[in-house]
């Protein structure tokens, strides 16, 4: 195999991108060692050179990361498909606007995003940072060298022992796996690219990772700035860099996860915007945590307490992106999340990103812990500290149930590591078990986040403020009960625990409301707070209308899990079949599967609604697009992607959750289409015909017969047919038959058409699916109706130029002649003297046909082209012309109606016009969007304020 | 003793307690067997049987999808998901199942099921170029 010499291998890339790799990671180890000298001789007259080292060091790193990323697009916008990133994510059917989302789709691709944003951060610390610039870099770089060890790539060890560290994204493909075509030294000209998954192919997969990883990228500079704090011992003054970056990281971290909610509620198809799913949890949980850090920051800030905790929170919210990282990375997960995982054989590299970071921050606390300044003086119950704190408590409470339910397969790991015979288990049902712990956190951080407003940081007087205190907590929770009252009315609160968290929910909006009109007075500069935990409020809400009270329109049950004992097997059936055409009532609605259409790979369903009131009148009319996805080969659903009609009060969603078999693999319909058994029917005009029809019963020797009485309506020269597209010249015509069968009490009809055009004979059967059969016309029956020219009696008719001349019911004007007459039978010939004779024909219903026949001579021969005008059975020849006279003379033949038409019947077609749609309705689904934006905006809003009152103190320092 | 620490204490206590109840909603995997002497949704892991009829007809009910598992003690058995045919259900390799039995047919609400990973297939789709 070594011997190969491939021909057509770009390598260059390659190896730039290798150098990037190992550059970054040296770059790294530097920048750590170098920044941590500088930090150690921090008053020596070492440190200016140490830092510089390091400066340069960081900056090398970052220049050899971008040197991977930049060469890894290269090869992929360039299809390089040696390369085996390139292959296994792109193809060349991938758009170029989805490299990025295929940049990052792969694992190692994650792991070069997630170091981007680090490098970008750290510029800044790097530019910003003054004092803290070396310690927290040197933390930096240290994460930066782990991380970059995982695209490493190298082997270590000897024979089977090796193990690898890394996978490596610039590798080519003949490296990573072994496959008979790699014999082939021109190999590169016959492989091809897998590309991107169909169902990310949106814009979601472009937005919602880079946001994600810069939201996971920015737990680290608190973290960095913590470790720092404990390293240098200064252990008050960290608190007031690192709070603007926390308040950072929650607010684009907490906007990733939401991002990732909308992705999962516009364009999956799991019905709904959160899931429990592991990976959800494991990026949710370090938000509640950072979150818990900037309370404690602040109280930090404002009373000198709870340091401890601030540094406790800040390490932990990274420390526990690493261990999501491990959860989502290892393949430890296993069956317990929807996503895919596969084990990336990273696991252990992973185990060790953990521990090297959580030992060393665990033993610098301990170290440390009695250093920490925290005040003898106790918080007083009535502060607004002890309740603030009491809120991080809870946040801390509700990280530690999520992750503890989340790692219940690493528990089963471990366990199984010491007891090999032990079982492993997981939790029956997540979203009821995680709903009920959870509920209460969400009761009493609404609680919290609402009175706490109206406390004081380190209030000593609390009899003045007391009785102010009292009336604006009772107001607002009597208006928040009125309100919950209201909402009753309106939606379902289905047990008392509910209510108590929408009670919680309006309590916050109110209390922090008023806090804001008449304690701020309107100050929007210190209402980043406000908007934060107003916006909780909201969400809780909106949490309680849209999530609870989410309606399952395609079924006739509330779908609220696990709060009726035993229901939820009637709840869990949330399909309904609709037949096309066949307005069916869901609920309030009449819906129609209206039509679809096939472009490209996606297949476009139109789904009308409609809604009346008692009057019968319509009040609500609109169409939702559901669509279906296509793998390339026809054969499978790649992906189904809802539709949602968005009202300011409700979300109405929508999709297609299975089609027929034989429209999700269009091999076997051609398939099933080959295999149907047609009968031969005669069908004579006003006669009836029995056939009798036997069906073998499943699993029993008996069989059952049943007959069809069709007849044949009427045949039509002007077929409407929905695959057919009339075209000049065209004959066709289709016959409307009428069908009853034994065991149903319906008529039906059925309008196969047929049709020649040239010398080629189109069949367009039709199907009625309710009596899985399916109809075509014989292809006899195109002589039949279009008679041969021989049984035809032709009749002459003269005319005159401009003259209208009558024969049988038709008015035939001849309007001039053309010279350059055309017809799908008539090619020109060199010396052709050929003239069309330009007719307009009114039929007696008024409709007036063009035709031209056409008068030739060749080779002396006078010759004649015939048309025919099928809608009329009209057959038109021109034989001759009288120059002398200005005349012509014309043939005219109509072809009787056939006396009989020969069909065929097929009663064993699969029904193919139907789907299987899913519906629901999301009641005040913009509360909990509103909610949401409003607490990310509050968080990004209290950056602004602090960035804008430090540089004002920064200029009146100045 | 500060207050807030005894908070603390207290909300570990709870903490404790309730992870401790909320081994209620968790159990293993259980067999055919199990479901047969338990009335509680369990959930069971296994193999889809292939060569035992799947019957999905959404024309006579859309939310009725039957098929067979051999589960981890070997047994088949009928199982009724009360819901639409997943995707690429055949290619399956594991699926687990929540539900409990009744008249003799596992009922399932829910369905996870663990497709070939997309790493294997890359080594399939290397495929020659048709025109190439």
């Amino acid at each position: 195999m070594e011997k190969i010499q491939y021909i057509g291998e770009t390598l260059l890339p390659g190896q730039i991108g290798q150098l990037g790799v190992l550059l970054g990671f040296v770059g790294a180890l530097l920048s750590m060692v170098a920044y941590w000298f500088a930090t150690q001789r921090q008053e020596t007259a070492e440190y200016e050179s140490w830092r510089k080292i390091g400066r340069i060091a960081f900056l090398t790193h970052g220049l050899g990361i971008f040197t991977v990323i930049g060469s890894l697009l290269y090869a992929m916008t360039n299809q390089l498909y040696e390369y085996q990133y390139v292959q296994g994510h792109v193809s060349e059917e991938l758009p170029m606007k989805f490299i990025f989302s295929a940049l990052w789709e792969g694992q190692e691709g994650s792991f070069l995003l997630w170091m981007f944003w680090h490098i970008v951060l750290g510029f800044i610390l790097l530019v910003k940072g003054k004092s803290w610039e070396t310690s927290t870099l040197t933390v930096l770089a240290a994460i930066q060298a782990v991380l970059g060890s995982m695209i490493l790539g190298v082997y270590f060890g000897f024979g089977d022992e090796a193990s690898k560290i890394g996978s490596n994204p610039m590798l080519l493909l003949r490296q990573t796996i072994d496959a008979p075509i790699f014999a082939q030294a021109d190999y590169v000209k016959l492989i091809k690219g897998n590309g991107l998954s169909p169902a990310l192919q949106n814009y979601w997969m472009t937005i919602h990772p880079p946001t994600l990883f810069l939201g996971f990228a920015s737990t680290s500079i608190p973290f960095a700035y913590a470790i720092a704090g404990l390293w240098t011992k200064r252990h008050t003054e960290w608190l007031k860099p690192a709070l603007p970056w926390a308040l950072f990281c929650g607010s684009i971290l907490g906007t990733g996860i939401l991002m990732g909610s909308a992705w999962a509620y516009e364009a999956l198809n799991f019905g709904g915007y959160w899931a429990w799913d592991p990976v959800e949890n494991t990026s949710l949980v370090p938000w509640l945590i950072i979150i818990a850090g900037v309370h404690t920051n602040l109280i930090s800030k404002a009373t000198g307490h709870s340091v401890r905790s601030s540094y406790i929170f800040y390490l932990l919210s990274f420390l526990l992106v690493v261990y999501s990282t491990f959860l989502t990375r290892s393949g430890v997960l296993g069956e317990t999340s929807v996503h895919a995982f596969t084990g990336s054989g990273l696991g252990n590299q992973l185990i060790f990103f953990i521990a090297a970071f959580t030992l060393p921050s665990l033993i610098m606390m301990i170290w440390r812990w009695r250093q920490i300044p925290s005040p003898k003086t106790e918080e007083a119950t009535t502060s607004k500290e002890f309740w603030m704190f009491i809120g991080t408590l809870i946040l801390l409470f509700s990280a530690v149930l999520i992750t503890g339910s989340t790692s219940l397969p690493v528990f089963n790991k471990i366990v199984q590591y010491f007891n090999p015979a032990y079982q492993g288990r997981v939790i029956t049902e997540p979203v009821i078990h995680f709903n009920k712990y959870q509920l209460w956190i969400g009761v009493f951080i609404g609680y919290f986040s609402g009175f706490a407003q109206y406390l004081r940081f380190r209030e000593h007087n609390w009899s003045k403020n007391a009785q102010r205190f009292a009336i604006h907590v009772g107001v607002a929770l009597a208006i928040a009960g009125v309100l919950t009252y209201l909402s009753s009315l309106l939606i379902q609160l289905p047990t008392w625990q509910y209510v108590l968290l929408t009670f919680s929910g309006y309590f916050t909006i109110v209390s922090n409301l008023d806090y804001l009109i008449n304690y701020l007075k309107g100050n929007l500069k210190a209402a980043g707070s406000v908007f934060a935990h107003l916006g909780f409020g909201l969400m809780l809400v909106g949490i309680m209308a849209s999530g609870v009270n989410r309606k399952i329109i395609s079924s006739n049950a509330f779908l609220m899990d696990g709060l009726i004992e035993g229901g939820d097997e009637e709840m869990s059936k949330k399909n309904i079949s609709l037949f096309k055409n066949v307005p069916t009532l869901m609920q309030d609605y009449m819906v129609t599967y209206v039509k679809d259409t096939l472009v490209d790979f996606t297949r476009t369903y139109t789904v009308n609604y409609q809604r009346k009131n008692k009057a019968g009148k319509v009040i609500e009319d609109f169409n939702l697009y559901p669509t279906i996805l296509y793998e390339k080969t026809f054969t499978k659903i790649a992906t189904s992607n809802p539709d949602t009609r968005h009202y300011w009060t409700k979300d109405v969603f929508t999709h297609i959750s299975a089609l027929p078999e034989v429209e999700q693999n269009f091999e076997l319909k051609k398939q099933r289409e080959e295999e149907l058994k047609y009968k031969p029917l005669e069908l004579a005009q006003g006669r009836t015909v029995l056939l009798l029809d036997t069906l073998e019963v499943e699993n029993r020797d008996t069989v059952f017969t049943r007959t069809f009485q069709i007849s044949l309506e009427s045949i039509s020269r002007n077929p409407a047919h929905k695959d057919y597209k009339p075209e000049p010249g065209d004959l066709a015509f289709s016959t409307k038959l009428k069908i009853r069968r034994s065991d149903d009490d319906s008529v039906y009809y059925a309008n196969p058409a047929i049709l020649l055009r040239g010398q080629l004979i189109y069949t367009y059967p039709d199907q009625i699916d309710d009596l899985s059969s399916k109809f075509k016309i014989s292809q006899e029956a195109i002589e039949k109706v279009f008679a041969f020219d021989n049984q035809l009696k032709y009749e002459d008719l003269n005319l005159r130029q401009g003259d209208v001349g009558n024969w049988q019911d038709l008015k035939i004007k001849f309007s001039g002649f053309n010279k350059n007459p055309e017809h799908p039978d008539y090619t020109r010939k060199e010396g052709d003297l050929a003239v069309g004779a330009m007719l307009d024909i009114s039929a007696p219903d008024g409709k007036v046909y063009h035709a031209e026949p056409i008068f030739l001579i060749r080779d002396g021969q006078p010759l004649n082209v015939k048309v025919e005008v099928g809608e009329l059975g009209l057959h038109l020849r021109f034989p001759l012309l009288d120059p002398g006279k200005e005349t012509i003379q014309l043939m005219l033949a109509k072809s009787s109606a056939p006396s009989s038409i020969p069909i065929e019947v097929a009663t064993d077609a699969l029904p193919s016009n139907y789907i299987v749609l899913e519906a629901m309705e999301f009641p005040g689904i913009n509360v909990f969007w509103l909610g949401t934006l409003l607490m990310m905006f509050g968080l990004g809003f209290s950056i602004w304020n602090r960035m804008s009152t430090r540089r004002t103190a920064e200029v009146a320092a100045a | 003793m500060k207050r807030i620490y005894l908070i603390a204490g207290v909300m570990v206590a709870i903490a404790i307690a309730l992870l401790v109840n909320s081994a209620k909603d968790m159990s293993t995997y259980g067999s055919f067997a199990d479901a047969n002497t338990s009335s509680k949704k369990i959930k069971i892991a296994g193999k889809l049987a292939k060569n035992k009829p799947m019957v999905y007809d959404p024309v006579k009910d859309p939310n009725h999808f039957s098929f067979f598992i051999k589960d981890s003690e070997g047994e088949e058995h009928k199982v009724v998901l009360l819901k639409a045919k997943p995707q690429d259900f055949e290619m399956s390799e594991q699926i687990v199942v929540t539900g409990r039995m009744k008249d003799g047919v596992f009922v399932a609400t829910d369905l996870l099921m663990k497709c070939p990973s997309k790493y294997k297939d890359e080594e399939i789709a290397i495929k020659s170029k048709q025109n190439g």
